[in-house]
């Protein structure tokens, strides 16, 4: 008798401790963007830290975990916000933005510190730009364009910034879990 | 190789199909929804860590703050303690006058003054984690007698409303967020209107409801008490900082710079017999 191949799960191989391991990075990096990085403004700017660690495990892991973090770490920051925020629109504009770089990362040279930096600094400007498009047209009440230009370029900057910082260290949680098979380098 | 892709765009449409259904769950929802649960739970699992990020970094954030400053502070210590002693004297007095106020009110069965309400004090724990919209989230809920729509003040004035709670965290909306508006009025001249949050870097904007008033820079503005029963009057909001376009056209543009400073908020007070508490004493009456 033939064995079947066993299914991938949704998230492709990963076990129960990779899953809460990365949960637990995208908790983490909710609350770290929602307290520490308030008070360290650029200019009264919040980085958005959770975009980047989505952004980081789409490059680590490719486009299906990408998509999915980045659909619950949206949900996430979307049940952060207070009422008269459209709910449902960080999830899907993340939702987006993992599946996108997991797929650019087959035409990147993987080893690059330059490639992630890189393509968070453009995906962010997308990003923002597209959820305060979506935001507007969904009727949500909204600040001034030349405040919402401001907030795009510095969010661009900052999270580049971050960008050095925070890969290296979702790079490390999604190897250390990573199930035996795998190769690792 | 192609099949492996293929799996990964039926997984995106799935989960694009998902976000369009939570959008739409959301516009359709009214009070207490499954997205409200879906809130209250990741409101309780976010909250704690950031309360522990909090007490270590905001010290932190001080110490590096004031390192430099180490040879002033002795002087400083001096002259405040002098300052202390005439303060002190100075509470006792605001102490009797406002026992004062509090048997005048009694006794002709006015509104309670706001300075007069019982209060919760409450540490700020986190930020609304978007740069769009202006809330906070503060260490006392329910279980402290907050309550949603309670008015939130803090030693410089007004800083906003209660808009959801958790057993033991309350949401506030910031008065310079793009939806909070709180009824004002300007003191002393007795002309009402409301003044509506613009973000951040922006003051407030006042739009009264009589435009053929004679409004001046400098001139103070505090709640009405007209906007049903949320904020008491009498609350300090700010000062007029501009006055664009002609006072008695429609158009005319009254810029208002908050009294709060809400880059630096730590602690907050909220009012209990605000909100709720206040509506149910007006209908008892």
């Amino acid at each position: 008798m033939v064995k079947e191949p066993k299914p991938s799960s949704v998230l492709g191989d990963l076990g129960v401790p990779r899953v809460s391991a990365i949960a637990a990075v995208i908790v983490l990096a909710a609350a770290i963007q929602s307290t520490v990085l308030s008070y360290a403004t650029i200019l009264g700017v919040i980085p958005q830290v959770v975009l980047v660690v989505v952004m980081c495990l789409a490059f680590t892991d490719g486009e299906k975990v990408g998509l999915v973090c980045g659909f619950f770490a949206g949900l996430l920051q979307d049940l952060q916000l207070p009422e008269g925020s459209v709910v449902g629109l960080y999830a899907l504009v993340y939702t987006l933005v993992g599946f996108a770089v997991g797929q650019l990362r087959e035409f990147t040279p993987a080893e690059s510190v330059w490639t992630p930096v890189f393509t968070v600094a453009a995906a962010t400007a997308v990003v923002e730009a597209s959820y305060a498009t979506l935001a507007i047209i969904l009727g949500q009440e909204w600040v001034g364009i030349t405040f919402t230009v401001k907030v795009i370029g510095l969010v661009v900057l900052y999270n580049t910034l971050l960008t050095p910082l925070v890969f290296p260290l979702v790079r490390k949680v999604a190897d250390r879990f990573r199930p035996e098979r795998v190769y690792r380098w | 190789m192609y099949r492996r892709s293929g799996r990964g765009r039926l997984l995106l449409l799935i989960f694009i199909a998902l976000s369009i259904v939570i959008i739409t769950l959301d516009f359709r929802q009214g009070q207490g929804g499954p997205l409200a649960r879906a809130k209250d739970i990741s409101v309780a699992v976010v909250a704690p860590i950031q309360k522990g990020l909090t007490t270590i970094f905001r010290p932190v954030g001080n110490f590096f703050a004031s390192i430099g400053e180490l040879g002033r502070l002795r002087g400083e210590n001096q002259r405040l303690k002098a300052e202390l002693d005439s303060i002190e004297q100075e509470i006792a007095e605001a102490e009797a006058l406002q026992d004062e106020i509090v048997t005048l009110t009694d006794l002709h069965d006015l509104d309670e003054p706001w300075i007069a309400m019982d209060d919760v004090t409450a540490q700020v724990i986190g930020y609304s984690p978007s740069n769009y919209r202006w809330a906070r989230f503060i260490d006392k809920g329910r279980a402290d007698g907050i309550r949603t729509d309670m008015a939130v003040v803090n030693a410089q004035g007004l800083v906003g409303k209660v808009i959801s709670v958790t057993e033991h965290t309350s949401e506030i909306l910031l008065l310079i967020d793009p939806r909070a508006a709180a009824g004002a009025r300007i003191e002393e001249r007795r002309d009402t209107g409301q003044v509506q949050g613009n973000g951040e870097s922006e003051g407030l904007s006042l739009e009264l409801i009589d435009s053929i008033s004679d409004v001046f820079e400098g001139d103070l503005v505090i709640t009405s008490g007209y906007d049903q029963g949320i904020f008491p009057p009498g609350i300090p909001i700010g000062e007029i900082e501009e006055i664009a376009g002609d006072v008695r056209r429609p158009d005319q543009q009254i810029v208002v710079d908050p009294f709060v400073d809400f880059t630096a908020l730590d602690y907050v007070k909220v009012l209990l017999d605000t909100g709720p508490n206040r509506q149910d004493r007006a209908e008892d009456r």
